[in-house]
C-alpha cells in the first residue's frame, strides 16, 4: 500500500471510532492566512466562471453571452435578481467589478461550450 | 422556447427596474423599522456610515434592492428590510450594535444571504435592517495537519474550494445545494447538510467568535484559552456547551467558524440506486438505515424524487400543459425518457479501490433485494441527474438545483418547507402521502427529496409556484401553513423555516422551549436588537 493510502486508511478508521475526530498525521505545516478585507477586483471571465456560468449555458438559465445585451441592463438585472435569479449585493461584486463584468458579457462572443435555455 | 427571454424582454424588464430605483424608502413607511420616525432613522444612517463608510451602508430604494430579493410569497410586504450595513471587521460590527441599542434598530445578520427556499436575505419582519457580514471574507488559517479551518461570514464554499486547489491541499469540502455562492458560516449556522460523510455541517463544527449585543466577544469552546491552540480541535470545551445557542438563533453575531474539513479519500465510487415506483421509497429508507448507523453507507444519502430532479432542467410546461397537477403517469414516461427513477437514491463509498471492493456486492446486494436497479458511472455517466449528485458527493460546486425556483416560469418562485422524522419506512410512506395529498389538492406538484442521516431524516419539499402571479402566491402560502399544521398533528415539526413561517413552527416545539429561549434572549440581548422574530424569537 503507497503512503498516501495507509494515512488516508488511518484517518477513515479513526473517523469510524471517533465519529469525526480524525487523527493527526504528519503532513505539510499550515497553509497561510488569507490576507484581506478589501480584495483586488476580480477579473470579469474569473467571475463569470465563478458564478453566472454555473446557471447561464448550463442549461439553467438563459445563454447571456454573445448576444450584446447592453450592460446597463445586466447591472440591473444583477443587483435586483431577475425571475428565479438571486440578486448579487455590492458585498459581493463590487460596483468596479460590476461595471467591468457587464461589458466583458456584452462584449464577449457566444461560447460554443455553453448550451440549454 | 419555452425557458429563455428575448432580448427585447430583457430591456423592457431592465427599462422597468430603473423606474424602480429612483423611489426613496423614506416614502414608504412599511420599510421603516417600527416605532422609529424618519428623522431618527437619518440620524441612525449618519452614524452607521461613520462607521462603516459612505459605500457600505445602503438606505435608498436603489442600494437596498439587493436585499430584498427572495422566492418565498411575501404578499403583504412583511419581509422588507429598511436598509443595509456591511462592516470590515469585528471592532465596526461592535459599533454598529452600540448604535442599534442606542436606537433600538433592529439588525437582521447575514452572511451572503442566499438562504434558499427559506427568504434569502429578507428579514422575519420589515422594518429591520440587514447586517450584511460579507465583507468579512477571510479565510483566517487552514491546518493542513488537523484538516480544520477558521473562517469569517462572508466566505463562501467556492472560496474555500478555490483555497484548497491553489495549496493543493489533501482535503475536500462538504456544500450545501448551491455552494458556490453560498457562506460556510451561513449554511452551518443554520444547522444545513450535505452529501458527504461530513454532511452534517453543524457536527462538524469546531469553535467560533459571537459578538453579543453589549459588544462583548465571546470565543466558545477552546478558543479563550490563553495560548491556546486547540480551538479548532476539540469542541466540548469546559463546562456548559455553548456553540448550539448561537445556531438558529438570535442571541449573538457569530464572526468566526471553525469547521473540519474531510481527508481526500484516494478513490470515490458513487452510486445511483433507481427505484420505479412511487411506495418503493419505504423500502429503500429501510435499507439505507442500518448502512448508515454502522457507517458502512458514509456518506448523506440523497433519495431524490424524480420532479424534484428534473425541475432542476425543465420547466413545468415541457413536462405537462394539462389542467391540474402533473399525473403520475406522465412523471413516470419522463423520468424513464431520461433513465431515472421516480425514486433515485445516491450513496458513495470512499477509500481505496481494496476497501471499496470489498463493500460494494455487500451494498448492491441489499438494494437490488428492494427491486431496484443499483447502477454506476459505467451505466449512468454523462447522465445529467447521475453527474448532479456525483458532484454533490465529493462536494463539487454546482447550483443546478436553482434551476427549480424557475419551475412555473420566468417569475420564479419556491418555498421550502423541510419536516424531519426517524429513518424508518413507514415515515417516508407516510410523509410522502401527506404531502402528496396536500400540495395536489392546492394545485403544487410535489416534487420531495429525502436526506437520510443516521437515524433521522429530513424530507425536503420544495414548494414551487409562480411569483409572478398573486393569487398563485396565495395558494402556496395557504398550502405551506397547511402542510406545517398537518405535518405537525402527525409530530412531524421542521428542521428549519422560512422566515415567514418562523412562529407557526416555534409553536409546535412547545411553550416551555420558547420560554426558555425568551428568557436567554432577554438576559443576551434585553434590547432585541439582534434579529427579532428569528426562529420565533422575538
Amino acid at each position: 500500500m503507497q503512503a498516501g493510502k495507509r494515512r488516508w486508511v488511518a484517518l477513515a478508521l479513526g473517523l469510524a471510532v471517533v465519529a469525526g475526530g480524525g487523527l493527526a498525521v504528519g503532513l505539510s505545516a499550515s497553509a497561510s492566512a488569507q490576507a484581506t478585507y478589501e480584495i483586488e477586483p476580480r477579473e470579469p471571465a474569473y467571475l463569470y466562471a465563478r458564478t453566472c456560468g454555473y446557471c447561464h449555458g448550463h442549461n439553467i438559465a438563459p445563454i447571456i453571452r454573445g448576444r450584446s445585451l447592453p450592460p446597463a441592463v445586466i447591472q440591473s438585472i444583477v443587483r435586483s435578481g431577475m425571475g428565479a435569479m438571486p440578486a448579487f449585493k455590492p458585498t459581493e461584486i463590487t460596483d468596479t467589478e460590476l461595471e467591468a463584468l457587464s461589458a466583458w458579457i456584452s462584449q464577449s462572443e457566444a461560447d460554443p461550450e455553453e448550451h440549454g435555455q | 422556447m419555452t425557458g429563455g427571454f428575448s432580448r427585447r424582454e430583457v430591456m423592457a424588464i431592465g427599462g422597468a427596474m430603473a423606474g424602480t430605483m429612483a423611489m426613496t424608502p423614506m416614502a414608504r413607511a412599511r420599510m421603516m423599522p417600527q416605532d422609529m420616525d424618519r428623522d431618527v432613522f437619518a440620524a441612525v444612517v449618519r452614524e452607521l456610515r461613520a462607521i462603516v463608510g459612505e459605500d457600505w451602508v445602503f438606505a435608498d430604494e436603489a442600494s437596498t434592492l439587493s436585499y430584498r430579493k427572495s422566492g418565498i410569497p411575501d404578499l403583504r410586504g412583511e419581509h422588507v428590510p429598511s436598509g443595509a450595513v456591511a462592516p470590515a471587521n469585528v471592532e465596526q460590527v461592535q459599533a454598529i450594535l452600540a448604535v442599534a441599542n442606542r436606537y433600538r434598530l433592529p439588525l437582521w445578520p447575514i452572511s451572503t444571504g442566499k438562504n434558499m427556499g427559506y427568504g434569502m436575505a429578507t428579514p422575519a419582519s420589515s422594518g429591520q435592517m440587514i447586517l450584511d457580514l460579507k465583507r468579512m471574507n477571510r479565510i483566517l488559517d487552514f491546518d493542513a495537519e488537523l484538516g480544520t479551518i477558521l473562517v469569517e461570514p462572508g466566505v463562501t464554499y467556492q472560496q474555500i474550494h478555490d483555497y484548497i486547489e491553489d495549496n493543493d491541499l489533501p482535503y475536500w469540502i462538504d456544500v450545501p445545494t448551491v455552494g458556490p455562492i453560498v457562506s460556510m458560516m451561513g449554511n452551518t449556522l443554520e444547522r444545513g447538510v450535505g452529501y458527504t460523510p461530513y454532511g452534517d455541517h453543524f457536527f462538524m463544527q469546531c469553535g467560533m467568535e459571537v459578538v453579543l449585543a453589549d459588544g462583548t466577544v465571546l470565543k466558545t469552546g477552546m478558543g479563550s484559552v490563553e495560548n491556546g491552540n486547540t480551538w479548532q480541535a476539540f469542541k466540548w470545551g469546559y463546562g456548559p456547551y455553548l456553540d448550539g445557542i448561537f445556531t438558529q438563533s438570535n442571541f449573538g453575531i457569530v464572526t468566526k467558524l471553525g469547521m473540519w474539513l474531510m481527508p481526500r479519500p484516494p478513490v470515490y465510487k458513487p452510486f445511483m440506486v433507481r427505484s420505479q415506483n412511487v411506495e418503493d421509497v419505504a423500502a429503500i429508507t429501510d435499507t439505507i438505515r442500518p448502512f448508515r448507523m454502522n457507517n458502512l453507507i458514509p456518506n448523506g444519502v440523497l433519495i431524490m424524487g424524480a420532479l424534484y430532479q428534473m425541475s432542476m432542467f425543465n420547466r413545468r410546461a415541457d413536462l405537462w400543459d394539462g389542467d391540474g397537477v402533473i399525473p403520475l403517469e406522465v412523471i413516470q414516461r419522463h423520468a424513464r425518457a431520461n433513465d431515472i427513477g421516480m425514486w433515485n437514491t445516491f450513496y458513495a463509498l470512499y477509500g481505496t479501490d481494496e476497501m471499496i471492493a470489498a463493500m460494494e456486492p455487500i451494498l448492491t446486494n441489499a438494494f437490488a433485494a428492494t427491486g431496484a436497479d443499483v447502477l454506476t458511472e459505467a451505466e449512468m455517466g454523462g447522465n445529467p441527474y447521475f453527474e448532479h449528485n456525483k458532484t454533490l458527493m465529493r462536494g463539487g460546486m454546482t447550483l443546478e438545483e436553482k434551476g427549480l425556483v424557475r419551475w412555473w416560469g420566468r417569475s420564479g418562485g419556491a418555498v421550502a418547507f423541510a419536516p424531519v422524522a426517524p429513518a424508518k419506512g413507514s415515515e417516508t410512506g407516510g410523509q410522502t402521502a401527506l404531502a402528496t395529498e396536500i400540495m395536489n389538492k392546492w394545485g403544487f406538484d410535489y416534487a420531495p427529496a429525502y436526506a437520510v442521516g443516521g437515524r433521522e431524516l429530513h424530507h425536503i419539499i420544495f414548494l414551487m409556484f409562480d411569483k409572478g402571479d398573486d393569487e398563485h402566491s396565495r395558494k402556496a402560502e395557504q398550502c405551506m401553513e397547511e402542510m406545517i399544521n398537518r405535518f405537525g398533528e402527525r409530530g412531524w415539526a421542521a428542521y428549519r423555516s422560512s422566515v415567514s413561517t418562523m412562529d407557526l413552527v416555534a409553536q409546535q416545539y412547545g411553550d416551555a422551549n420558547r420560554e426558555v429561549n425568551a428568557r436567554i434572549k432577554q438576559a443576551l440581548d434585553p434590547n432585541h436588537i439582534i434579529a427579532p422574530g428569528k426562529q420565533g424569537i422575538a
